[in-house]
């Protein structure tokens, strides 16, 4: 099927996204049997404990990317949609005394109705009025979780126990370590299939051109609300599995701008057009993170540092450090065998220079 | 059900507020006519403004209004300087979004520093002048409130007549309108659209100065504006600054409206009631022109 964004090598093995070369086959097994073992390798509490939140960044910045690197739209407002999942997870344990599993399964589906709901509202208009929708979603959700103390337990927080009755510390982060990382696969396996398929080039065709993509057939509207849905549903499920983990939900910190800001961070320093792009991000950023604050405690400083290292993406690498390499590993090879992807600029660029 | 002596207070504040969020949302207008930019930053820079206009007062003993003088010229050029070093590197295919988080990174460059240089906590300025209210009809109208309405409808003038008035504001509307036939017909639009950008951020050292005496602030409570403001220029339709200022007074009067009669989170929860009702029934905004639609 042509694509309206990309040009593909003919070679019929080359998959897209997917390192086709062997030696990063073999480290990329490598890196996913040290990934299994890490809880075996870090056996203390606080190490654990950062494990998990890394695997956590790192599905969220994957589910992120569903949405912003496919189509485009930068949404600043997935905090929305975790907190959501996490509040829904936990008040279907607590209040209405559902088991673990089912009230993960409750929370995923509220995310869904509501992303869907609003993803409606937010394409309607498009390009920065979506960004406005996100960040009032989140704003609008902050509030009600502080103000329905029946509900939520407002800012003193929601206790939601444990998955596992008697487990110890580290082993319950052993747990969730696991199932974040079984989470993260199948993001990671939904974000392939999206790529490879018709629906993902749509999507690209949405993120190159929307009114070109619109003329040529493709259903806009629907195709950015099922993908907001996906992505939503996806975060929402990390909320799920972080409110059963950590046990306590405090609405500032899961409704918070600064936390959809450091997906979107984590996703574009890693690329958020590429598979694993996103997860990169997400071991760099998390550990990066979790060793300040270790060291310097929660200050300013942290605030600043955030904001610095967006700044710098932003300005000077919106395309991720996979691009980056990915051009100075060129460099050394004789001929580039595929392109697998050129934006509109690139495309401008590179006809501008032939004519 | 509140007594009426009590709607009619929440009223005459709701108004008063209003045109303080008026001045504010007339900014926020101005970048994204210009440059279709959503400037997440310009609560973050009102803030920065209080703070200045704190320390200037502290160390000067300046009047605080007075330090307009200093910071609104600042503003401009640190508005001009963020449009054309900052914002013009970013290629104009992903602007409307990579925008965003640049200027989101400069709110928290703002958040933080504010934070690590002045600490986290509450500070407000009182002069002896705005203490007190103006007793009209059995309605308090507290005078910093009146002066901050007053200082805002102002600039609000101001800038309407720069815009209708002059030929720098037909420059300006020209570049809102469209970007190239303004280039075709010999508008510097790079230059324009900084300065448009310069009043923009002028606005918010404004502003700043009238916070600093009506409520007391700290270095995080910028993100109260951000949804509030993005409220009121979608409702007012993007891009137009009369709808701006028309959604924000009324969009101030029902939230204190609300917030005397329901609570403060149902006045909160008004401004986001409205944003999606105005996206679900008339996207382009209910007081905005032609430009909205397309954005």
């Amino acid at each position: 099927m042509p694509n309206a964004s990309s040009v593909r090598s003919p070679a019929p093995t080359a998959l897209p996204h997917l390192p086709r070369s062997v030696p990063l086959r073999i480290g990329l097994g490598l890196l996913l049997v040290l990934l299994l073992a890490y809880p075996w390798i870090a056996p203390g509490g606080y190490l654990r404990y950062a494990g998990v939140l890394v695997v956590m960044y790192a599905v969220l910045s994957t589910s992120w990317s569903m949405v912003g690197g496919f189509t485009g739209y930068v949404s600043l407002g997935h905090a929305a949609f975790f907190g959501l999942g996490a509040y829904a997870t936990g008040i279907g344990v607590v209040t209405l005394g559902l088991p673990h599993a089912a009230a993960f399964v409750l929370g995923v589906l509220v995310v869904a109705v509501f992303a869907a709901v609003a993803g409606l509202a937010a394409v309607r208009a498009r390009g920065a009025s979506f960004v406005i929708v996100t960040i009032a979603m989140v704003t609008m959700l902050s509030l009600l979780a502080q103000d329905m103390t029946w509900l939520t337990g407002g800012s003193a927080g929601l206790q939601v126990p444990g998955a596992v009755a008697g487990i110890s510390r580290t082993g319950n982060h052993a747990l969730f370590f696991y199932l974040f990382t079984v989470l993260l696969l199948f993001a990671l396996l939904t974000w392939w299939f999206i790529d490879r398929s018709r629906y993902g080039a749509g999507l690209k065709a949405i993120r190159e051109d929307e009114e070109k993509a619109e003329a040529l057939g493709v259903p806009t509207t629907a195709y950015k609300v099922a993908a907001l849905t996906v992505s939503a549903a996806f975060t929402g499920a990390a909320g799920g599995l972080y409110a059963m983990w950590f046990g306590n939900l405090d609405p500032i910190f899961v409704f918070s701008l600064v936390l959809g800001s450091s997906m979107v961070l984590m996703a574009l320093l890693g690329g958020s057009r590429y598979l694993l792009g996103p997860t990169l991000g997400a071991f760099v950023v998390a550990p990066a993170n979790e060793y300040f604050l270790t060291q310097h405690g929660e200050s300013q400083l942290h605030i600043i540092l955030s904001g610095a290292l967006l700044f710098v993406v932003v300005l000077f690498m919106p395309e991720g450090v996979i691009p980056a390499v990915q051009r100075a590993l060129r460099r050394f090879r004789p001929q580039s065998a595929s392109i697998r992807e050129q934006t509109q600029q690139e495309l401008h660029e590179s006809r501008g220079a032939a004519t | 059900m509140p007594s009426l002596s009590l709607l009619a207070q929440g009223l005459a504040l709701g108004v008063l507020t209003g045109g303080v969020y008026a001045l504010l949302a007339s900014g926020l207008t101005l970048y994204f006519g210009v440059m279709r930019v959503v400037m997440v930053a310009h609560p973050a820079f009102l803030f920065l403004a209080a703070y200045i206009t704190y320390f200037l007062h502290a160390v000067t003993g300046m009047d605080p209004l007075l330090t307009a003088v200093i910071t609104v010229p600042l503003f401009f050029l640190l508005g001009v300087g963020i449009q054309r070093v900052l914002v013009a590197r970013i290629p104009q295919e992903s602007l409307a979004m990579m925008s965003v988080l640049l200027t989101f990174s400069l709110a928290l460059l703002i958040e933080g520093g504010l934070g690590y240089v002045a600490t986290g906590s509450y500070r407000s300025i009182t002069v002896d002048y705005a203490t007190t209210s103006l007793h009209l009809f059995g309605v308090a109208f507290p005078y910093d409130r009146l002066i901050g309405f007053g200082l805002a409808a102002a600039t609000f003038i101001a800038i309407f007549a720069v815009l209708r008035l002059t030929r720098l504001g037909k420059a300006l509307r020209a570049t809102i309108q469209h970007p190239d036939a303004a280039r075709l017909v010999g508008i510097d639009t790079a230059k324009v659209t900084g300065i448009g950008f310069g009043i923009g951020l002028a606005t918010a050292a404004l502003g700043g100065a009238v916070l600093s005496i009506i409520d007391p602030f700290f270095p995080a409570a910028h993100w109260d504006y951000i949804g509030k403001l993005m409220a009121i220029i979608v409702v007012g339709g993007l891009g137009s600054v009369r709808g701006a200022a028309i959604a924000a007074l009324i969009l101030g009067t029902i939230e204190a409206v609300v917030q005397v009669s329901g609570g403060a989170t149902e006045a909160g929860l008004m401004f986001y009631a409205f944003l999606f009702a105005t996206l679900l029934l008339r996207p382009q905004g209910f007081f905005g022109g032609r430009l909205a639609e397309r954005f």
